[in-house]
């Protein structure tokens, strides 16, 4: 029998239909595993199988969705037995194929759960592994809702098995999964990752999927697998039915396979006759396999960016090249800096998201992990990983969420033989860069020679051209005048032949005073000629002046809509807006009212003519205390507090700006973490956001942390305060066994706790030194302890 | 795969009138405080949430005292027994914001304590008006008694993962567990919620 990825290029494939809802009319118990049939009732899951075979499916789904190594001990053999019921179905049988059959797990993954991405690839792998011992033909993923899980289940089938996997994703009406990914950006990473065919299916009937499959038609270079419901559940005569039968079921499924399905069948509610009368009445339509689609994407776990067209902006903030703040937070692993760039470049206006962490003195393969991973959590942007090492793409593209923007390959054979087998496998668009073995030719067409060179190099690894995007490198005419005209000519003429280009496009300006005028006018020329993604400051106003012109004035600004927005500075302006103007007041009440811009204002007035320790002593130390009283007294409250706190921070970064780094006070130090297994971390970051205001260094750790992570942090710091905070009655052990193993360790700590499910007594009990019952109770603590407090 | 006899209940953001005493005391203030950050943190809830509900109705046993079987759980606890005294049948249900709540809570974190403070105690008073919503809505034609979640008295948190199994939430809600029994999206309820039989009425 021929693979069913050779008999899908020749007509349209037919899979089975809904088997939980169909077993349950079999008698099947609401609530209980239909999976444990497989070893219960292996008869009736034949005669299922054979029901939807005889119906004219080609593929029957395993009864095995439900299965894995976290909900069943037995896993291994309800996959056999599950297996073993479809192959007896299908045998004697004509094109008909065994699909095993994965769902999901049932957890998510991190960082918003708490199942790492890699157990959730060893998770499928284990499934997949017995599977394709037991003879199945091909992997279904289905009903899969985060994009995430997806990828870790694709990444265990194509590492295990060499079997076709094809996947469906439950899209809502919306057209979104559950965690927000699009047709579009799921197309992205499923292409990328190498796999036979994708879809949709669950959750919505045939007629809801019409409004989606013309984004699968217009973006899917493989055939598309539509499984719908039977409409929605609803209850007739007190008893519970699906909302279209199937007639109706096979009239809209004509359409599907009109709009560009090319295997169908059914999921909850459907049953063989759904799928016998969709056969009938779809077979006969005109076949053809999708054509090779020409777009280039690359995605997050929301959505994708197309790159040709309208300008990409690549914000190049997170690089530690010339920054000598990220070069400081990534040496003391503070992510805090690097997510507020990722935040304040995606309010910017950028599309995409340069992540490069190089740097000699760290890991760069772990920090660009914690980095990808934590800058997902916080901006739905899509990311381009950044590194000359290929075991640190390799690493942070496998775990990316999405399809990535990769930076870089070069025209080396070095480079070629290392990078182009990481995009093979994980997929992603792959920047190259025009420089070989001679260095970078001094023409342009040299340098369109070395990116035709890689081109043709991927092309062997089945990396197709759409998935290159060429930098033929923007050099500092400060050295080299002819450099601009070089790079300009090269965009224009990978233009023609029809390869997408950028740009770092900053480097032009290099040693050069008012470097941005240069830089502005040189993205311009590159637009003009053609370029479609620039690697630039989205915080640089000329920059962004530059991009919302050329787009009004070239016709990717329908009515000028977005640069009327941001001309007139209500949308997306950059963010380094000029300081709104001071009139009235005063640090200290700006403090007070929690004005924030205000209070950066003032104290940037005050500073012209005060000292900087005055500043602190005689202006922000009395406010917090005002407000701070205030709230003990509860004439504020505690939202106004934080107002209060996070002005009187802002106000102190300005100063710390006049004071010399070695003048700094370290010495106040606290080590902050909710303890392992609570994820509620908004006590503690209180505490943190006001510590930080009175000074104090904090480091923080998180939420959901481990005793021995606390421990080694208060070590490494020499910091000899702790404060810990819990909110759940069953984490309240976690907190004792960090106390515990802080005290035996080292018996001078002291630990402060807090958190709701605390009190003194709770407090005295497990052993710590202090309970704060609200945030200013502890910064009075940490201060005492310090043999600080308040003037 | 869905079980038949789920419903579900969605609303709009707007629809959702966030209880002022339920958001009074997440923030620690009293029922008329407000501030500008407040609005506009507001207003990002609102452009975010995905108000989702899941629920079931089914029959409740109580073959002894301290026991409550609802035929695909059987749940030891006094308290859940005392709550359903007298109850053949109560709903369970599991109610969310959505995961991009999460989200917007975590990069608010990054951003702005007092904003992610803010948001947070938004979330919890929308997803609790939410609940008393979509209850409304469920117990149009019955009266119930007060809905009780696990994690409560002596009614195990564990408990969430049947009640979130029978009622596919992972699936139809997204709401997933971790180890210690906690949801993700945060701002979720599973809840049960008896129905007061016809005598008990009188």
């Amino acid at each position: 029998m021929k693979r069913i990825t050779e008999l899908i290029k020749e007509k349209r494939v037919y899979f089975d239909g809904g088997t939980g809802t169909v077993l349950q009319t079999m008698g099947l118990p609401a609530g209980r595993s239909p999976e444990l049939w497989n070893l219960e009732h292996p008869e009736e899951i034949i005669s299922l199988h054979n029901a939807y075979f005889d119906a004219g499916c080609n593929i029957v789904k395993t009864n095995t969705f439900g299965v894995n190594r976290c909900k069943f001990d037995n896993y291994r053999e309800l996959i056999r037995a599950g297996i073993d019921c479809a192959k007896k179905a299908a045998m004697g049988r004509d094109e008909a194929y065994v699909a095993f059959d994965m769902g999901p797990t049932g957890r998510l993954l991190e960082p918003l759960g708490d199942l790492p991405f890699e157990e959730a690839v060893s998770v499928f792998a284990d499934n997949v592994r017995v599977a394709a011992e037991a003879g199945a033909d091909l992997v279904l993923i289905e009903t899969m809702n985060d994009s995430y899980e997806t990828k870790a289940a694709v990444l265990a089938v194509k590492e295990n098995c060499d079997l076709p996997v094809f996947v469906t994703n439950v899209y809502d009406a919306t057209g979104k999964l559950m965690t927000g990914a699009d047709p579009l950006s799921m197309i992205a990473m499923l292409e990328g990752l190498g796999v036979d065919a994708v879809g949709m299916n669950c959750s919505l009937g045939p007629d809801k999927m019409l409004g989606i499959i013309e984004q699968f038609q217009k973006y899917s270079s493989v055939p598309v697998i539509v499984n719908p419901n039977a409409g929605l559940p609803e209850v007739r005569d007190g008893r519970t039915v699906y909302n279209i039968d199937a007639d109706e079921f096979s009239d809209y499924m004509v359409s599907l396979a009109k709009g560009g399905a090319s295997i169908l069948g059914g999921c909850c509610g459907t049953t063989p006759e759904f799928i016998a009368k969709t056969r009938a009445k779809t077979e006969k339509l005109p076949y053809a396999y999708p054509e090779e689609k020409d777009y280039t994407v690359v995605s997050s776990y929301t959505h994708g960016v197309l790159i040709g067209g309208d300008p990409v902006l690549i914000g190049e903030r997170i690089n530690p090249t010339g920054k000598s703040k990220l070069k400081a937070a990534l040496r003391s692993g503070d992510l805090n800096y690097i997510l507020n760039e990722a935040i304040r470049q995606s309010e910017s206006g950028a599309h995409v998201l340069d992540v490069n962490v190089g740097l000699p003195e760290i890991d760069e393969t772990e920090m660009m992990k914690r980095c990808v991973s934590s800058i997902q959590g916080v901006t739905d942007l899509p990311l381009q990983i950044d590194s000359t090492k290929p075991d640190t793409l390799a690493a942070a593209m496998r775990m990316y969420n999405g399809k990535p923007f990769v930076n870089s390959v070069n025209g080396t054979q070095e480079s070629m033989n290392a990078v182009l087998p990481i995009v093979q496998k994980y997929g992603g668009v792959l920047i190259a860069l025009t420089i070989d073995e001679s260095g970078i030719p001094d023409n342009a067409a040299d340098r369109v020679s070395i990116a035709r060179k890689i081109i043709d190099r991927a092309a062997e690894y089945g990396i197709k051209k759409k998935d290159i995007v060429v930098d033929p490198l923007a050099l500092t005419i400060s050295s080299n005048p002819e450099s601009a005209v070089t790079t300009l000519e090269a965009v224009s003429m990978l233009k023609k032949l029809g390869v997408h280009t950028s740009l770092g496009i900053s480097n032009i300006s290099f040693g050069l005073p008012r470097r941005e005028l240069i830089t502005a006018t040189f993205y311009a020329n590159a637009l003009q000629c053609g370029l479609d993604c620039a690697i630039m400051n989205p915080f640089s106003e000329v920059m962004m002046n530059t991009y919302y012109t050329f787009r009004a004035l070239n016709c990717y600004d329908k009515g000028c809509a977005d640069y009327i927005r941001y001309a007139s500075a209500e949308g997306n302006g950059t963010i380094d807006s000029k300081p709104q103007p001071v009139s009235e007041g005063s640090l200290r009440s700006s403090v007070v009212k929690g004005l924030k811009d205000q209070a950066v204002s003032f104290a940037k007035d005050l500073l012209n003519n005060t000292p900087p320790l005055d500043v602190i002593n005689l202006h922000i130390v009395p406010a917090l205390n005002e407000i701070g009283e205030a709230f003990e007294k509860k004439k504020a409250y505690l939202p106004q507090l934080l107002m209060s706190a996070e002005a009187a921070s802002a106000a102190f970064e300005e100063v710390k700006k006049r004071i010399p780094s070695d003048k700094t006070d370290t010495s106040k130090a606290v080590v902050l973490a909710t303890v392992k297994g609570d994820i509620h971390d908004i006590g503690k970051n209180i505490v943190k956001v006001l510590m930080e205001s009175y000074g104090f260094t904090v480091f923080d750790l998180g939420r959901d942390v481990p005793p021995e992570r606390v421990l080694s942090c208060a070590v490494e710091n020499n910091c000899k305060l702790v404060g810990l905070s819990a909110l759940m009655t069953t984490t309240v052990p976690a907190m004792a066994e960090t106390i515990e193993l802080l005290k035996k360790s080292d018996p001078e700590i002291r630990t402060m706790v807090g958190g709701a499910v605390l009190n003194q007594e709770y407090a005295d009990m497990i052993g710590a030194d202090f309970y704060g019952a609200d945030a200013m109770d502890t910064v009075r603590y940490a201060q005492s302890y310090y043999g600080t407090g308040s003037e | 795969m869905i079980f038949a006899d789920i419903k579900n209940i969605t609303a709009p953001a707007d629809a959702v009138e966030i209880n002022k005493n339920e958001l009074a005391l997440r923030l620690k203030t009293d029922r008329d405080f407000d501030v500008t950050l407040l609005d506009k943190c507001r207003r990002e809830f609102d452009k975010t949430v995905t108000y989702k509900c899941a629920y079931i109705r089914t029959a409740v046993d109580t073959p002894h005292e301290g026991i409550c079987d609802f035929g695909f759980m059987s749940v030891p606890s006094r308290d859940l027994y005392k709550n359903l005294r007298g109850c053949k049948e109560a709903f369970v249900l599991a109610v969310t914001t959505g995961i991009a709540v999460d989200r917007m809570l975590a990069r608010l974190n990054i951003v702005s304590q007092a904003e992610h403070f803010m948001a947070d105690a938004l979330s919890s008073a929308a997803v609790e008006s939410f609940c008393d919503y979509a209850c409304d809505i469920m117990t149009r034609d019955v009266s119930c008694v007060p809905r009780y979640s696990p994690g409560y008295g002596d009614l195990s948190i564990s408990f969430q993962k049947p009640l979130l199994a029978r009622l596919n939430a992972c699936e139809t809600l997204g709401i997933t567990l971790n180890s210690a029994y906690l949801m993700t999206p945060v701002k979720s309820i599973t809840a049960i919620m008896g129905i007061k039989t016809p005598e008990d009425k009188k």
